[in-house]
C-alpha cells in the first residue's frame, strides 16, 4: 500500500489532459483524499501543449511533489516540453500512447530512465469502447483507477461533471472508456502493486485554488470595492468577485487599465470602504505611483500581486518569486508598505484576512504576494474555522473628536490617526499626495515632512514583533536552518520533515510577513544557526538579499534560488541540507 | 453677462434698491479683502495694505447704506441676495499681480469704479420707481466722485510703468 | 442637516497659492456659489483633483478633498462615487492632467457615465512646471519646450468629450462670472457625467490674447447665437471652433439622460440583496462550495 501518489500528464490542448487531471482530483477529494493539482501550459491560448500534475495522499499535501510516480505521455514532443514540471526517475511508471511510438532514447539520462515503461493503446481502446479515440484520457483515468484502487464511482462523478451537460450519450461512451481502462489495468498489473491506502477520514473534501481563496477571504474581511484589470494569473480574483461581491453589497469595477483599477480602489477607500485590487508583476509596476499616494494619504488598500515569470511579459503562465523587491521597494520617497505572502491555497485565506486587518488598522496599502502556483493550483483544504479569525475595522473619529476640531493627521502615540470619510459631518479634510500637516494642509516644511515620515513609519513598528506571522519548527538550538516563503515553502516543509526524520538538527522558518523585515524574529531564530538555506524561486534570491539588508545572516546561510518555472523538489533541498549539515559537523 | 440677474429694474422698490446697493458694496469689500490676502500671501505687502484700506472704505459705504435701509424699512426681510449679483463694483481678479505697484492697484480700483458707474448708467433708464431712481442716480454720482478721487491719487503717484517684473526672481517650478 | 447659508461656508481657511491674476480665483468663487445653489452640505461632497495649479482647488473648499496624483483624478473619483453614490463628487484638474497624462481615462469615465462633474481649467500651458507645451497649446506656440514654435496640433477637449458621448458639455470663462457660476451649477445638477471646459488663463505663462480681457472681447455666449443645446450635431459643429472661437454656455445637454452607472450598480445590488445583508461567512459556501 502507498499513501502518496504523484501523477503527471502531458499532451496537446485538444487531448484534455487537464480535464482528466481535474476528474482525478475531484474523484480523490470526494473519497476524502488530500489532493493537489497544478497545471502548466505553453504560450498559446488554444492548440498549445498542456500538462498537469496531480498529487494524492492520505496526509496533507504540502506541494506538488517531486519526481512523478506515474507519467502519462500522449505524445513525446509535448511531454518533453514539460521536462521541468514533469520530472521522471527510475521509479516512475511511464505509460505512453501506443501511436506515439516508443520513448525517444534521449528522453532522460540513463540514470533517470524509468524501469517500467508501458505502452498502452489508449486511442485504440477509446475507439473500441467509446467509439472515438478522443476519449483516450478517460481511458487513462480507468487505467489509473485500476492500478491504484480508486473506486470507479468516484471517477464517474468527475465524468458526469464534465460531460453530463453535453449530452447523455457522451457521458455513457466515456463511462465505457473508463471501464476499458480499468480492464486494461486488471489485465496488465504493475510489477509491484501500488494500491493507495484508504484515507483516515473519508468524506468529501473542499477543493479550491488560491485565487478563489483570496476572493473569498476578501469578502469575508468586509471588502466592498474591487477595482482591477485582467492580467494572468490573477484575473480569476476579479472574475469571482464580479460574481459574488455585488451579492454582499459591494462593487467591482473592471477598469480601463491597471492604474485606473488601483486608483478607483484608493478612491473607494477614501470614501470609507474596504477595498482591493489584484494584479501580476507588470500591473504592479503600473500601480506603483498610486500605491505611494495611498501610503502618504494613509489610506487602507489591499493589493494582490500574483507573481509570474518576469521581467516584463516574462512567462505569464508559470510561477516565480521575483516580485519581492518590487513589492517592498517600488516606491519613490521613504515608504514602508507591508508585504505578506501565503504559502498554500489554505493559508491564502487567513493571510488575506490579515492583509485587510493590517491595511485597515494601520491605514496603509498592504501587498499580498501570491504566485502562479498557489493562485491556480487546485487543492483539497480542511474546513476553515472562521471563528478563529478576527476582522479589524479602521479607527474612525469619535463624535467628540469630530465636534472638537478634528485633525485627520493628528499626532498620536501609535502614529495611527482616526480616519474620517466623506459623509461624516465634522470630519472634512484634504487628503493629498502632497506632504501635509496634521490638518491635511499642504506644506513644504522639512520639519513637518520629517515628523510625518516618522509617524508613517512609527505606526508600523509593531509589525517587528509579529512572530505569529512566522511558522517556526524544530529544535530551538538547531545549528541548521531552512528558510522559505510562498509556494516554495511547501517544498521546504516536506524537505524539513524528511530531514528531521533522518535525524538532522534542522529548524524551519517560513515568514508570511516578508516586509518590513521583522528583525527581532529573525535574530531570535538565527541565534543558534551556523548554516542554512534560503529557498526561493528567483534568479537573484530576493528574500536572501532582503534579509542580508536587515539581518546579520550567519555566513553559513546561503541562497538556494533559481529562476521561475522550475519548481523545487523536496529531495534536492534535502540533499543540499545534508551537505550543509556535513560542512558544520 | 449682466452683473445683476433676477431683478426686474422696472419694478424695483426702494427697499430692494437699497438692499442691492448694500450687497454691491459688500461684494466689493469682500473682493478687496480677497485681493489683500492674495497679495499678502504673494509678498506684495504695500498693495495688500492698500487693498485692506479699500476694504474699510467699502465697508464704510456699506454701513451707511445699511443704516439708511434700516431707518426706512427696519428689519423687513430682504428679497435680494448675493446670488443676484456678480462683479458689480468688485475689482477684477485678473488685474492682480504678484509684486504689483500701488499705481497698478489704483488703476484696478478705478476700473472697478468705472464698471460700477456703467452698471448704474445702464440700469437707470429702466428704473420706474422715483425713490429708487433717485438712489441709483445718487450712487452713480458717487462713483463719479470716487473715480475723481482715485484719479487724483493716481496723479500724485509717479507715472511709472509696472517694472516689478523686471526686478522679480523667476517663478518657481513646483 | 440644513444646508450652509452662504457660499462662504464652502470656502476653507487655506489661502490659495495661485498667482494673483490667475483665472482660477474666479473659478473657485463661482464654485462656492454653485455649491451653495445646489445646497449639499460640504461633508457630503467629495472633491477630487489631480496635479497641477488648478488641482489645488479642493483644498480651498470645505468639502472632503483629495488632491491625488497626476492624471488620475477621474479613476479615483469613480471609485469614490461607486463606493458611496450618495456623495456629490466633483473632479477638477488642468488640461495637462485631463487630456495629456490622464487622457486615457476620460473616454472611460464618459462611457461608464458615472455621475461626476468634471471641471477642467484649460489654460493651454503647463503652469506648475513653468510654461511648457500642453495638450491644448495652439500649433506654433513658443514655449520653453517648443522654443521655435510647436509643430503639434492641440487636442480639442470639447470635440473629444462630445465624441466620447458625454451627456453634458459646456464651456465657461472667468471673464463671465455669473455665466460660469450658472454653468457649474447646471453641470452638477445634471444626472450623469458632466464636463465643463473652463478657459482659465495663466497669468504668468499664458499668452496675452488668452487673458480674461481678451476673453471678454471675443467670447460668444451660445445662448445669444440661438444654439439649441439638445442638438448633439450642432454641438459637435460648434465644438470644432475650439481654439478659434470662444463659445460659452451649454454645447450639449442630453434631453433624456440615461441612468448613471452608479444608479444602475445600486439598483442591481438592491436586486441581488433583496433588502437582506448577506452574512459574510456565507462566502465559504458561495465561493468555495464548503
Amino acid at each position: 500500500m502507498i499513501d502518496d501518489l504523484v501523477v503527471g500528464l502531458a499532451g496537446s490542448g485538444g487531448d484534455g489532459v487537464v480535464s482528466a487531471g481535474e476528474s482525478l482530483l475531484a474523484a480523490a477529494s470526494s473519497q476524502g483524499f488530500y489532493a493537489l493539482m497544478t497545471k502548466s501550459f505553453g504560450s498559446q491560448i488554444r492548440g498549445g501543449e498542456s500538462s498537469c500534475r496531480v498529487r494524492l495522499s492520505t496526509r496533507k499535501v504540502l506541494n506538488p511533489g517531486g519526481l512523478l510516480d506515474v507519467a502519462v505521455a500522449l505524445n513525446w514532443e509535448d511531454f518533453r516540453r514539460f521536462g521541468a514540471e514533469l520530472p521522471i526517475g527510475p521509479d516512475t511508471v511511464l505509460i505512453y500512447e501506443a501511436r506515439a511510438g516508443p520513448p525517444p532514447a534521449d528522453l532522460a539520462p540513463s540514470t533517470r530512465m524509468p524501469a517500467q515503461v508501458i505502452c498502452v493503446p489508449l486511442a485504440d481502446l477509446a475507439k473500441s469502447s467509446a467509439g472515438t479515440d478522443r476519449a483516450k484520457v478517460t481511458v487513462v483515468l480507468g487505467v489509473l483507477a485500476g492500478w491504484f484502487g480508486l473506486p470507479e464511482e468516484a471517477l464517474d462523478g468527475g465524468l458526469r461533471k464534465k460531460f453530463a451537460r453535453k449530452g447523455e450519450g457522451l457521458l455513457e461512451s466515456n463511462r465505457k472508456a473508463l471501464a476499458s481502462g480499468i480492464a486494461f489495468a486488471t489485465l496488465h498489473p504493475l510489477a509491484a502493486p501500488r494500491a493507495l491506502a484508504r484515507p483516515a477520514a473519508p468524506g468529501r473534501k473542499m477543493l479550491c485554488d488560491g485565487n478563489e481563496m483570496c476572493a473569498a477571504a476578501a469578502i469575508f474581511s468586509g471588502c466592498e470595492f474591487f477595482g482591477g484589470y485582467p492580467i494572468t494569473p490573477s484575473t480569476e480574483v476579479m472574475q469571482i468577485l464580479s460574481r459574488e461581491l455585488p451579492r454582499y453589497g459591494g462593487v467591482v469595477l473592471q477598469a480601463e487599465d491597471e492604474i485606473s483599477g488601483v486608483g478607483a480602489a484608493v478612491g473607494a477607500s477614501f470614501a470609507g470602504k474596504k477595498s482591493m485590487t489584484a494584479t501580476s508583476g507588470p500591473g504592479m509596476s503600473l500601480k506603483t505611483e498610486v500605491l505611494g499616494l495611498a501610503s502618504i494619504a494613509e489610506l487602507p488598500l489591499v493589493l494582490l500581486d500574483v507573481q509570474r515569470g518576469g521581467p516584463s511579459t516574462g512567462i505569464p503562465t508559470k510561477p516565480e518569486q521575483a516580485d519581492l523587491f518590487q513589492a517592498a521597494f517600488s516606491a519613490h520617497g521613504d515608504v514602508l508598505r507591508p508585504v505578506l505572502a501565503p504559502t498554500s491555497v489554505e493559508d491564502t485565506f487567513p493571510i488575506t484576512v490579515e492583509a485587510f486587518n493590517l491595511a485597515e488598522h494601520y491605514q496603509t496599502p498592504v501587498v499580498i504576494l501570491s504566485d502562479q502556483e498557489i493562485a491556480q493550483r487546485k487543492e483539497t483544504v480542511d474546513p476553515i474555522d472562521v471563528s478563529r479569525l478576527v476582522v479589524l475595522e479602521r479607527v474612525r473619529p469619535t463624535p467628540e473628536q469630530l465636534a472638537q476640531g478634528y485633525q485627520r493627521f493628528a499626532e498620536t502615540p501609535s502614529g495611527v490617526s482616526p480616519l474620517s470619510h466623506p459623509g461624516m459631518l465634522g470630519g472634512n479634510y484634504l487628503a493629498a499626495g502632497i506632504e501635509h500637516d496634521a490638518t491635511g494642509a499642504p506644506t513644504a516644511s522639512g520639519a513637518v515632512h520629517a515628523a510625518m515620515n516618522a509617524k508613517r513609519f512609527r505606526k508600523l513598528a509593531p509589525l517587528q514583533e509579529r512572530a505569529d506571522l512566522f511558522e517556526r519548527k524544530g529544535p530551538p538550538d538547531a545549528p541548521l536552518a531552512l528558510v522559505s516563503w510562498g509556494s516554495s515553502a511547501g517544498v521546504a516543509r516536506e524537505a524539513y520533515a524528511r530531514a528531521r526524520a533522518r535525524g538532522l538538527a534542522v529548524k524551519l522558518l517560513v515568514p508570511t510577513l516578508l516586509y518590513p523585515v521583522a528583525e527581532p524574529v529573525y535574530r531570535a531564530f538565527l541565534a543558534s544557526v551556523r548554516a542554512g538555506l534560503v529557498l526561493e524561486l528567483s534568479h537573484q534570491g530576493q528574500l536572501y538579499r532582503l534579509l542580508r539588508m536587515f539581518v546579520d545572516l550567519p555566513p553559513g546561510v546561503s541562497s538556494f534560488a533559481r529562476s521561475g518555472a522550475q519548481p523545487f523538489r523536496a529531495d534536492e533541498v534535502l540533499e543540499r541540507l545534508e551537505r550543509q549539515a556535513e560542512a558544520i559537523r | 453677462m449682466t452683473p445683476v440677474t433676477g431683478i426686474d429694474f422696472e419694478r424695483i422698490s426702494m427697499c430692494d434698491a437699497l438692499d442691492l446697493a448694500v450687497l454691491i458694496e459688500e461684494e466689493a469689500r469682500d473682493r478687496y479683502r480677497e485681493l489683500a490676502e492674495q497679495l499678502a500671501t504673494h509678498d506684495t505687502p504695500e498693495v495688500a495694505d492698500f487693498f485692506a484700506r479699500m476694504v474699510r472704505i467699502e465697508e464704510h459705504h456699506r454701513t451707511e447704506l445699511l443704516e439708511r435701509r434700516q431707518t426706512l424699512f427696519g428689519s423687513a426681510p430682504s428679497r435680494v441676495d448675493r446670488s443676484h449679483l456678480f462683479d458689480v463694483e468688485a475689482p477684477e481678479y485678473e488685474r492682480a499681480r504678484a509684486f504689483m505697484g500701488v499705481r497698478q492697484a489704483l488703476e484696478t480700483v478705478l476700473a472697478a469704479e468705472v464698471k460700477a458707474h456703467l452698471f448704474f448708467s445702464e440700469a437707470l433708464p429702466r428704473v420706474k420707481d422715483p425713490q429708487s431712481k433717485a438712489l441709483f442716480e445718487e450712487l452713480r454720482e458717487e462713483e463719479v466722485q470716487h473715480q475723481a478721487m482715485v484719479k487724483a491719487e493716481l496723479a500724485r503717484c509717479p507715472d511709472r510703468a509696472d517694472d516689478s517684473e523686471a526686478y522679480a526672481d523667476d517663478p518657481v517650478a513646483q | 442637516m440644513t444646508a450652509p447659508a452662504t457660499p462662504a461656508d464652502y470656502k476653507s481657511a487655506l489661502k490659495p497659492i495661485w498667482c494673483p491674476g490667475c483665472g482660477d480665483y474666479g473659478v473657485v468663487q463661482a464654485l462656492y456659489r454653485a455649491l451653495r445653489a445646489v445646497g449639499r452640505p460640504p461633508h457630503e461632497i467629495a472633491f477630487i483633483s489631480g496635479i497641477g495649479c488648478s488641482s489645488r482647488i479642493p483644498g480651498y473648499t470645505t468639502a472632503y478633498g483629495f488632491n491625488t496624483v497626476h492624471g488620475r483624478a477621474l479613476p479615483i473619483a469613480q471609485g469614490v462615487k461607486l463606493a458611496n453614490p450618495d456623495l456629490l463628487v466633483i473632479v477638477a484638474g488642468g488640461d495637462g492632467d485631463g487630456f495629456s497624462i490622464g487622457g486615457g481615462h476620460v473616454a472611460h469615465a464618459i462611457r461608464r457615465n458615472v455621475d461626476l462633474t468634471y471641471l477642467v481649467m484649460d489654460n493651454q500651458v503647463y503652469g506648475l512646471t513653468k510654461g511648457q507645451l500642453s495638450p491644448t497649446s495652439p500649433r506654433g506656440l513658443k514655449t520653453v519646450t517648443s522654443p521655435l514654435g510647436s509643430l503639434e496640433a492641440p487636442i480639442n477637449p470639447l470635440l473629444t468629450v462630445l465624441a466620447y458621448g458625454a451627456g453634458f458639455v459646456a464651456q465657461a470663462t472667468p471673464a463671465d462670472m455669473p455665466g460660469m457660476t450658472a454653468l457649474i451649477e447646471e453641470a452638477i445638477r445634471y444626472p450623469g457625467f458632466s464636463f465643463v471646459n473652463i478657459q482659465s488663463p495663466c497669468i504668468t505663462f499664458g499668452e496675452e490674447e488668452q487673458q480674461l480681457k481678451a476673453h471678454k472681447a471675443r467670447m460668444k455666449p451660445l445662448a445669444s447665437l440661438g444654439h439649441d443645446p439638445s442638438n448633439q450635431l450642432a454641438a459637435l459643429d460648434l465644438a470644432r471652433g475650439y481654439g478659434a472661437e470662444l463659445h460659452t454656455g451649454v454645447l450639449y445637454r442630453n434631453p433624456h439622460p440615461p441612468p448613471s452607472y452608479d444608479a444602475l450598480v445600486r439598483e442591481r445590488q438592491a436586486e441581488l440583496q433583496r433588502g437582506e445583508p448577506r452574512p459574510r461567512a456565507r462566502v465559504l459556501h458561495d465561493c468555495l462550495g464548503a
